[in-house]
């Protein structure tokens, strides 16, 4: 079989839908004429999901303001509203969450996480959320006086959540975690305490929990934790291709691995053929039966021209792969 | 300038809808009625004539040049009757907007559609398709209508190279690069590609500007404390100092909304930048809407510490201004909600000018400004806010008489 390709998180809107989202902020055009142009560019989406052979199918998350605001809202104990924080080294911003009292899972309404009603057909639904690790980091506490106890309580409450979307018929869940392999920001480099930390949060949102899980790392190099992540109880491991040292990998896993092999953050469209010699050559470093073909973090960073074209030659290449191997 | 707490304005204003219509299309004396409305406000005696003026012409060109003019007119005055002391160049009237303006007039280029910034933002994001060039003066004639009609200081916000390079898509220098890590590719592309920004467009601009009479210069960088990584910050001084080098007028540096890491990287590398009288960076929007000049209080201005640890000796300009929504809670006397918008106290100004001057030392070195530009604020709002900052400073001032 050959890899199967997956969005890897939030694709960028169309044109019509920009100028539309822009007049209703202007006041000049309502929000029903804005959810029609929604719906139009999720089942277009859908569609070229489809024809590109996608098993597990999105929405594109397009109604989505930032990659945590919906899980921002559905928690209690969380404000948000009045600061925005830059999304790591990226030209976009998020509304930072601030922690203001114990965090529990508030009522999940399905429509703020997925368009539920155009996936009716699908029984494959994907849903891409950020981690609890990844969540707190990025939050501003002003609660918890310590910082695990701030983690834990969002993991549960995020296991919370994934249960009502699991129910919505949600099957795969790929968790975010860009802030385990992402350092920059930091002053220190996290020890290893605190990655078994963090760990430990996903895996108590992922444990006994229905569904199945990819825990998807970018905007960083995974390699000193990726045995680590191995270990997790997850259906999948995600990777940046574009930050990864992948010649210092060398482990074997029975586990999926998502190869973000397409560059979210440059305009030009990868070669299929490139994509397929980059992926055979990670199989020569890594001894691994299933691979799932991807961007290296959401496509919304291109205009949403170029993001198509790379999901197809991410579908070109999973057939050039299959040929050759 | 001898007076304390000067205020200046950082960029951007919204265009009004006369503008934004009057570009496209002929107007109707409907659609100016907005204007007239602000004539009176502003002190724009001749409006009825301009007005005249562009309602009878039919030819696109001088209709365009005449509402341009106007809009400019408006945005200075606006500054000037909300009592700021430096005008910059009326609210960027003539710009689409800070980054597509400056791309459309580099030869390479090309503009390939929108991207999410936030929210219901956007910007039109560029390729480099080829070596690029400056096609034409980006913003000679702006400051050419500025000059015409301001009645106080200017200085002139430009787009910085560092920024221009980050927010476009590397193309051309990307796929010319030969290293095998796209790592080092990414990097190696970005040096090429700022150094020709530098060379071919940045500089020539300078170069215009500084001969039309321009002696402040700022130079707006967002995209620098998103890459608080030496080798990144290496460039952006490099760049920095290669593009102030041999101009002799004042340049200060604005930077806003930085990662997670704040500014602690960026003090560390402002004592390296040649020539830069003054940092002017965003801090009311991480700060708290509460009167107080403790530390608890102002929590939002605790990086400028980081400056000063670093030895940078220059002013500061001091975000004291949220531009952006607001939704969150004011506190008795620091301002009001209004919808969206928070007009915050003069008393709240007040507070974060001397809480600033705490940490910095020196009255002298501070100027009060908005966090950013206030393109997203409606005119009433900005003025609301600019006439708050203007009365927050003198209330400063006053603490040191």
């Amino acid at each position: 079989m050959s890899p199967e390709i997956q969005l890897a998180g939030i694709h960028p809107r169309s044109e019509k839908l920009i100028e539309l989202t822009r007049s209703y902020e202007r006041a000049k055009t309502s929000w029903s004429q804005v959810e029609v142009q929604l719906e139009q560019d999720t089942k277009e989406l859908v569609k070229l999901q489809k024809s590109l052979g996608i098993r597990h199918i999105s929405d594109g998350a397009l109604g989505w303001q930032d990659q945590l605001r919906p899980i921002s809202r559905s928690l209690k104990g969380i404000e948000s509203g009045t600061r925005y924080s830059r999304w790591f080294d990226t030209n976009t911003f998020y509304q930072k969450p601030i922690v203001v009292g114990k965090i529990s899972a508030g009522e999940t309404d399905p429509k703020n996480f997925l368009q539920t009603r155009l996936l009716a057909g699908e029984k494959n639904r994907k849903i891409t959320l950020p981690g609890p690790y990844t969540f707190s980091q990025l939050s501003e506490n002003k609660y918890y006086e310590k910082y695990p106890d701030l983690l834990f309580d969002i993991a549960a409450a995020e296991r919370e959540i994934i249960k009502n979307l699991r129910n919505e018929g949600v099957l795969l869940f790929q968790l975010s975690e860009p802030c385990l392999v992402y350092q920059p920001y930091r002053e220190t480099f996290r020890d290893e305490s605190e990655v078994e930390l963090a760990l430990r949060a996903i895996r108590s949102v992922v444990e006994n929990n229905p569904g199945e899980f990819v825990i998807q790392t970018y905007f960083g190099d995974a390699s000193p934790i990726f045995s680590k992540l191995l270990d997790l109880p997850v259906r999948g491991i995600g990777i940046d291709l574009f930050e990864t040292d992948v010649s210092s990998l060398s482990d074997q896993t029975s586990k999926t691995l998502v190869l973000g092999v397409v560059d979210s953050r440059e305009s030009y469209v990868e070669d299929p053929r490139w994509i397929a010699d980059t992926a055979r050559k990670f199989r020569e470093q890594v001894d691994v039966q299933d691979l799932v073909f991807a961007s290296n973090s959401d496509l919304k960073f291109v205009p949403q021209g170029i993001a198509n074209q790379k999901l197809e030659a991410l579908s070109k290449a999973s057939e050039l792969f299959k040929g050759n191997r | 300038m001898s007076k304390l707490f000067p205020v200046q304005e950082i960029g951007s204003l919204a265009k009004p809808k006369w503008r934004t219509k009057g570009l496209r299309q002929p107007l109707s004396a409907q659609d100016l009625s907005e204007a007239e409305g602000w004539a009176e406000k502003l002190g724009i005696d001749d409006f009825h004539d301009r007005a005249k003026s562009i309602l009878k012409t039919s030819d696109d060109k001088t209709r365009t040049k005449e509402v341009l003019e106007l809009s400019t007119m408006y945005g200075l005055r606006l500054f000037e009757t909300a009592g700021i002391d430096n005008d910059g160049v009326g609210g960027e009237q003539q710009r689409v907007e800070m980054y597509e303006h400056v791309i459309k007039a580099v030869q390479g280029m090309h503009l390939l559609g929108h991207v999410h910034s936030f929210d219901y933002k956007y910007f039109n994001k560029g390729v480099a398709e080829s070596k690029i060039s400056r096609k034409h003066p980006i913003y000679a004639p702006e400051f050419s209508d500025v000059k015409k009609y301001a009645h106080r200081a200017v200085k002139v916000p430009i787009t910085g190279p560092y920024t221009l390079v980050d927010w476009s898509f590397s193309g051309y220098y990307v796929q010319k690069q030969r290293a095998s890590s796209p790592k080092t590719r990414k990097i190696e592309a970005k040096r090429e590609f700022l150094q020709d920004i530098v060379e071919q467009v940045v500089r020539p601009e300078i170069r215009d500007l500084v001969n039309a009479g321009a002696s402040w210069i700022q130079i707006d960088e967002p995209a620098v404390t998103a890459h608080p990584e030496p080798q990144e910050m290496e460039l952006f001084v490099e760049a920095w100092n290669e593009t102030v080098r041999g101009f002799s007028c004042k340049f200060s540096d604005h930077t806003c909304y930085p990662s997670e890491i704040g500014y602690k990287v960026l003090a560390e590398y402002a004592p390296k930048l040649d020539k830069c009288d003054q940092l002017a960076l965003e801090f009311a929007n991480r700060d708290t809407s509460r009167l107080g000049v403790d530390a608890s209080s102002r929590e939002g201005y605790s990086d400028l510490k980081h400056f000063v640890d670093a030895g940078f000796s220059g002013e500061f300009g001091l975000g004291v201004a949220h531009v952006h929504d607001f939704t969150g809670n004011v506190s008795s006397g620091a301002g009001e909600a209004v919808g969206r918008d928070l007009i915050e106290s003069p008393e709240l100004v007040r507070d974060r000018l001397l809480y600033a001057t705490k940490i910095v030392g020196n009255p002298a070195k501070i100027w009060a400004n908005p966090d950013c530009g206030l393109r997203t604020r409606t005119w009433d709002v900005s003025f609301a806010k600019l006439a708050n900052i203007t009365k927050g400073a003198e209330l400063a001032r006053e603490a040191f008489e």
